[in-house]
Parts: structure tokens; C-alpha cells; sequence
């Protein structure tokens, strides 16, 4: 019994060593891909690092306080915040929409399918050209439709007015396809036997949306969330290409003042600061999510 | 038999790593003092140099001359060209390495102060390249540090007034006579009252907010920064520049730069800073360009008002293969080579090209750019620029758009300046 106890331990000991040395290349890849960035970002950003400079010197917390204290940095936040609430609420609103209804369709699913799916293979930068060409106060299609059809016309990414909200469409169109995908997907697998329990019991659309489907996709939905804000916060290309932080900061995002006043002036220590200050505020923003996940 | 296979897999794993890694293949620069080998052999490998340029004409007028230069030194030329940010970090990244990735670059005199204060230029005097008369002298001016020539002027942008010609006209003008900002004002005036737009400028970013605007900051006898590089945003000259401004980009609106050009190409917009590199005007083009005279009110004093934006070829110092650099980089500044460029939107820096009687015949817009390249401003030659203009064309920003008023504005740029430069 205890020779038989012995070796079932001794086998167990084996299993794990080999597990660990399968899983060991992985985790040092990670390691090396993930880990290593980060603390040196985190060094980083307590220096005055500068790319051009021979000398980078030891500057603690000064490249956070310069951060913090910067009005035009906290704006940034702002906007970021506000970005990424607004699409990430627009986007799983639509998604959601768009799930059902191709779902509920008893042809042409897969067309459909196919067609919605189309804004978000595109790259960014082609999307962000895209949506440029298409809104030019002179060559544009929308402002000559709006003219044909005697509408004003506006200058959409140069106007204080229209920019952001220009910027938070763009997005829109382009993510929204993907919340609709993982949607879909999680519908499929939602069982017909509670619809149509649903359905015996005399349920509307609506209470079946709400006491059914909505409950079935509940881990779908906040792991669309969670990914949506972690892109939404790191929104760079469209605002780059599109008005470049402005006009007068309004759609200046976190991404695009560490370019603008860290990276293109090469100065890494600060723009380091910026991205840890960033990961931390998209932490805390995921952190619901990361705790169930870990419980 | 666990433990065998996962030593297999370990093994297999180094290896393919191994593998992957490569090796790098040495690139031989051409050997002339080697013996010439037998005539049977196959002709060497051809050297590879590598360019990196700012895209658009100013690339693509290089890349055109490149095959009678490969082809006569046996070299594989490639060209990456890249929009302005870009060019300046990837030639700054690549200045760290001991070995450098590109053989030729271009530069923005702007960034001249800082890339030689940090070695990233190779010195083209030592190397034995010095400037012949036909280069227009003032174009050379950023060329040198401590009396050495670093940086070759290559194309001859130089701020000048794009306009439409119709409306223009249409306000009693014609491209001779806008002789004062005044007269700016008035056609970009009578525009707006046509339905149209006046004056177009760029808002997309804080340098080109910077640049639209130097050329009215110059009229008005202003400038960013003094003789000790003391920032002069707050300066009464520069107030009355910005108030004068915010009165002109009134008559208009804020545009990327292809639509501030298609604007002035179709008429909805009048006018707008622009480069000759954007826009090549024939005598049936609806638009033309002048120079700014310089001059803000009739009988003010002409000022020099045209800001250079050349854009220099030099070496980097850890390039690989100098000597065919150098090379290249005097065959691309040949007169006869940059001659030949005129046609596909060339503007070299030379007399030879500007003033030639049968280029003027059909580019006639080449003596106004020749006059404007004779007597320009480069921007401040500070080693801070980037940060600078970042900060002083945010505030520009924060005042064009209402955020602040004029005078808040400059203060605010002032003191943030003031600090960057102390």
C-alpha cells in the first residue's frame, strides 16, 4: 500500500516537472515580450532619458508630477475617459442590436454576417483616410450631399464642435462589428429550450431579452467591455491622422499628447511616465473584470 | 520517456531559435584598391545604399536620378520615404546605433541644431564636399556648424501665398499687386462677402499652426525667439501679428493641406500659406503663388518674411558605406542633375535652375520662389525646436479656436517657453 502510495506520489512529482518544462517556454517568451518592457518603462520613467542625450540622470517622481500638474495632460484624460465611455457604450448597444437581428434572420445570415464584419478588417489608418476623404469640405461626399440637399455644411474635424464627435463615429463603425461577432457567437449557444419555456409562459420580446438573453451572454458582454476599453483607451491612429489632438485639445487623447510632447521630442522618461500613468488607469478600469476573472 | 521528450523539445526549440536569428551578411562597400578581377568572373554583388527621405515630391524627384547612379556604380538603391515625424524619429532612433541602417538622409533645417549637438550628422567638410557659387548663399546658412558643412540644401521650399487667381481678381488683384498683408485682408474679405472662403490655414497640428502663421509674424517685424534665444511670444510685435491673424483666418476656415490646396485650386477658398512643392502652377491653372512682400501696412517697413522649410541631404555619421554616400549625395547636388528634375516638380536651391530663361518660359513661378529662396528665415536653429513649436502651437491652437484670448494665450506660451529654454 505504501510502496503503491510512493510511486503514485513519485508520478505526480514527474507529471508536474513535465507540465512545468512544457509550459516554461511560453512563460519565458512572456517574460521576455511582456515583463521586460514593462519594468523598463517603469525605470524609465523615473529618468530624463532622452534619445538624443549621452547622459540620462535619475529624476524620481518629477516626470509624474510634470505630468499630473500639466492641464493639458489631465484634459487628455479627460477626453480619453470620455472617448472610450462613449464608444464602448455606443459600440456594445449596437453590437448587441446587431447580434440579435442577424440572429432572428431566417436567411441570408451569413451574408450578413460577412458584410458587418467588413469595417473592422480594415486598418485604422485606412479607416481614419477613409473618413477623411469622405468628409473633405470640398471633395467630400457627405458635405456635397448635405449642400444637394441645402443642409449646412461643416468642416467636420476642424470644428470644436463636431471633431469629437466625429472621431467617437469613426470608432463606432469600426468596432462595432466586432462586439457583434463575439455576440453572435456567444447567441448560438444559448439554449432554445429557455425561449421557448419563455415563450409558454407568455413572455414580451422584451422580458425575453431581459430574463434570458441578456443573462446567457453576461460573460460575453463584459469580455467585450473589458476589450473595447482596453482599445478604446489606446486610441491613437484615427486621432493622429484625423486632427492630431485638436482643435484646442478637445480630442487630444492620452496617446496623442505623449506623442506630442514625449515621443516626437524624443524624450522617453517622460513619455514612459505617460504610459505607465495610462496602464494603470486602464487597470483600474478593467479591474472588475480581472477579479472575477481571477476568482 | 517524459523527460527524453521534453529535452527533444527543448532541443528543438534552441535550434529553431538559432535558426531564426539569422546572420547578418556583411555589405561590402565597393573596393577599389583590390586587384580587378579576372574578366571571366561574374561582376560583384551590387552595394546597397539605403535612403531615407521625406515623402511626397521631394522623394520622388530624387528617386527619379537614381537608376544613372546605380547603374554607373554598381549599386541597389532603397528609398524609404516617410511623412515629416516619422523621417525625424527613425533618423534619430537609427543615430543610436554604432552601425547605421541609412547611407543618405533628409533633413529639415530645423533640425539641424539638434541632430549636430548630438552627433547624428556626418561632417561633409572633412569628407571633402564644399559648395560651388551657383547654390543660392542664404540657403547654405543651416548648412554649417562650427564652420564645417553638415547639410546640403536640396529642395527649396520656401513659404510663399498660394491664391486662387479668379477670386482674387475678382477683389481688383492680381499676384503683382498684393503688395501688403492689408491687401491679404481685403481680397480674403471680399471673398467671404462673395460666399466664399478668404484665407485657409492649417489647424491639423501645432507645427503647421506654427508655420502658417510665421510669415504674418515676420511682416509685423516679430519673431519667437532673440539674438540670446529668449522666447519673444508676449512681444507687443507678435500681439499685433496674432490680433491681425485672428481677423484674417476669420474670412476662412481651417483645413488639411490638400484641401487648403484643392480650395484654392477650385475657388472656395482665396488664398493660404503654402510650398512650391504642393502645387505647380501653368499659365491655365486656376491657382498661382507669389512671395509675401513682408510687408503688413502700406508704407511699414519691408520685412523679410519668407521662412525657409529646404529640405537638406547630409550623411549619418554611423552610415555604412560613406564614401559612396558622398558620392551620391554629390550627384544628386550636381547642377545638371538637379536641373533635370525641374520638370517632375524639382526646386533646386541653384541659380542655374531658378534663373534659366527657358525654365522660367514655362515655369514662370520659379523666379518668385528664386527671390523669396535669395532672401528667407529659417526657423530658430535651437536644439529644443520640436518642443518649442509644440508648445507655442498648442497655444496658438487654444487662441485660434476661442479657447483663450490673445493676450492669455502668448503668456501662457511665454512662461511655459521661457522655462523649456532655461
Amino acid at each position: 500500500m505504501k510502496k503503491q502510495k510512493e510511486s503514485l506520489t513519485l508520478a505526480s512529482t514527474s507529471t508536474r516537472r513535465f507540465a512545468n518544462t512544457m509550459v516554461s517556454p511560453t512563460v519565458i517568451i512572456l517574460l521576455v515580450m511582456t515583463a521586460y518592457p514593462l519594468v523598463f518603462t517603469l525605470i524609465y520613467s523615473f529618468t530624463d532619458y532622452n534619445l538624443m542625450k549621452r547622459n540620462t540622470s535619475f529624476i524620481a517622481l518629477k516626470n509624474y508630477a510634470d505630468l499630473l500638474g500639466n492641464a493639458y495632460f489631465r484634459q487628455a484624460i479627460w477626453n480619453t475617459v470620455k472617448f472610450t465611455v462613449l464608444t464602448v457604450a455606443l459600440e456594445m448597444v449596437c453590437g448587441f442590436f446587431l447580434a440579435l437581428f442577424v440572429n432572428s434572420l431566417k436567411k441570408g445570415q451569413k451574408a450578413m454576417r460577412t458584410l458587418l464584419l467588413l469595417p473592422y478588417l480594415l486598418p485604422a489608418v485606412t479607416v481614419a483616410l477613409s473618413w477623411r476623404m469622405m468628409l473633405s469640405p470640398n471633395y467630400g461626399i457627405v458635405n456635397q450631399i448635405l449642400t444637394t440637399l441645402n443642409l449646412p455644411v461643416y468642416n467636420w474635424f476642424s470644428d470644436i464642435q463636431t471633431a469629437f464627435g466625429m472621431l467617437v463615429l469613426i470608432d463606432v463603425w469600426q468596432n462595432t462589428p466586432f462586439v457583434f461577432l463575439l455576440l453572435y457567437a456567444a447567441l448560438q449557444s444559448v439554449p432554445q429550450a429557455q425561449y421557448e419555456a419563455a415563450k409558454i409562459d407568455g413572455a414580451s420580446r422584451f422580458k425575453t431579452m431581459i430574463y434570458v438573453t441578456i443573462p446567457n451572454l453576461k460573460n460575453s458582454l463584459s469580455l467585450c467591455a473589458l476589450l473595447r476599453t482596453i482599445d478604446g483607451f489606446r486610441v491613437f491612429e484615427k486621432v493622429n491622422l484625423l486632427t492630431g489632438g485638436g482643435p484646442a485639445n478637445s480630442t487630444a487623447t492620452i496617446t496623442q499628447y505623449l506623442y506630442n510632447f514625449g515621443i516626437k521630442n524624443l524624450k522617453f522618461g517622460f513619455g514612459s511616465a505617460g504610459a505607465i500613468v495610462m496602464t494603470i488607469l486602464v487597470l483600474i478600469l478593467a479591474s472588475a473584470y480581472i477579479k472575477r476573472a481571477i476568482q | 520517456m517524459k523527460k527524453l521528450i521534453a529535452l527533444a523539445l527543448a532541443c528543438i526549440m534552441v535550434l529553431s531559435l538559432a535558426a531564426c536569428g539569422g546572420s547578418k551578411k556583411e555589405e561590402q562597400p565597393a573596393d577599389t584598391s583590390t586587384p580587378s578581377a579576372p574578366t571571366t568572373e561574374a561582376p560583384a554583388e551590387p552595394t546597397k545604399l539605403t535612403l531615407i527621405l521625406r515623402g511626397g515630391t521631394y522623394a520622388d524627384v530624387i528617386k527619379e536620378c537614381l537608376p544613372a547612379f546605380e547603374a554607373e556604380h554598381n549599386v541597389t538603391c532603397e528609398v524609404l520615404d516617410l511623412a515629416e515625424d516619422d523621417l525625424h524619429s527613425k533618423i534619430a532612433l537609427d543615430a543610436m546605433n554604432k552601425e547605421g541602417a541609412y547611407d543618405l538622409c533628409m533633413v529639415d533645417g530645423s533640425w539641424m541644431a539638434e541632430f549636430t549637438a548630438n552627433g547624428v550628422l556626418a561632417n561633409l567638410s572633412e569628407m571633402g564636399y564644399n559648395f560651388d557659387d551657383d547654390i543660392i548663399p542664404a540657403t547654405t546658412a543651416i548648412s554649417y556648424y562650427d564652420g564645417d558643412i553638415y547639410l546640403a540644401p536640396y529642395y527649396g521650399n520656401v513659404t510663399v501665398l498660394l491664391y486662387n487667381k479668379e477670386n482674387v481678381a475678382a477683389a481688383g488683384f492680381d499676384g503683382s499687386s498684393i503688395a501688403t498683408l492689408d491687401d491679404m485682408m481685403t481680397i480674403c474679405k471680399a471673398a467671404k462677402a462673395a460666399g466664399k472662403n478668404g484665407f485657409i490655414y492649417r489647424g491639423d497640428s501645432q507645427n503647421n499652426l506654427v508655420v502658417d502663421f510665421l510669415p504674418i509674424l515676420l511682416s509685423f517685424g516679430g519673431w519667437v525667439i532673440d539674438e540670446n534665444n529668449k522666447p519673444t511670444v508676449d512681444s507687443d510685435e507678435f500681439k499685433a501679428a496674432m490680433n491681425f491673424y485672428m481677423e484674417l483666418i476669420a474670412t476662412g476656415d481651417a483645413e488639411k493641406k490638400d484641401d487648403l490646396i484643392a480650395s484654392c485650386d477650385t475657388g472656395s477658398g482665396t488664398m493660404g500659406i503654402g510650398w512650391p512643392g504642393w502645387y505647380k502652377p501653368t499659365a491655365d491653372s486656376t491657382a498661382d503663388y507669389c512671395a509675401i512682400t513682408g510687408v503688413a501696412h502700406d508704407g511699414d517697413k519691408a520685412y523679410n518674411a519668407n521662412v525657409y522649410g529646404v529640405w537638406t541631404i547630409g550623411i549619418p555619421a554611423n552610415a555604412t558605406h560613406k564614401d559612396l554616400s558622398l558620392e551620391l549625395l554629390e550627384y544628386l547636388m550636381d547642377k545638371d542633375v538637379q536641373h533635370g528634375t525641374i520638370a517632375s516638380g524639382g526646386v533646386p536651391c541653384r541659380y542655374s535652375s531658378l534663373q534659366d530663361p527657358a525654365v522660367l518660359a514655362e515655369y514662370p513661378q520659379y523666379d518668385v520662389v528664386c527671390k523669396a529662396l535669395e532672401g528667407g528665415m529659417y526657423r530658430p536653429v535651437i536644439e529644443e525646436w520640436t518642443e518649442f513649436y509644440t508648445i507655442l502651437g498648442t497655444e496658438l491652437d487654444n487662441i485660434v479656436n476661442g479657447v483663450k484670448t490673445v493676450d492669455a494665450g502668448l503668456a501662457d506660451a511665454q512662461s511655459q517657453l521661457e522655462m523649456l529654454m532655461s
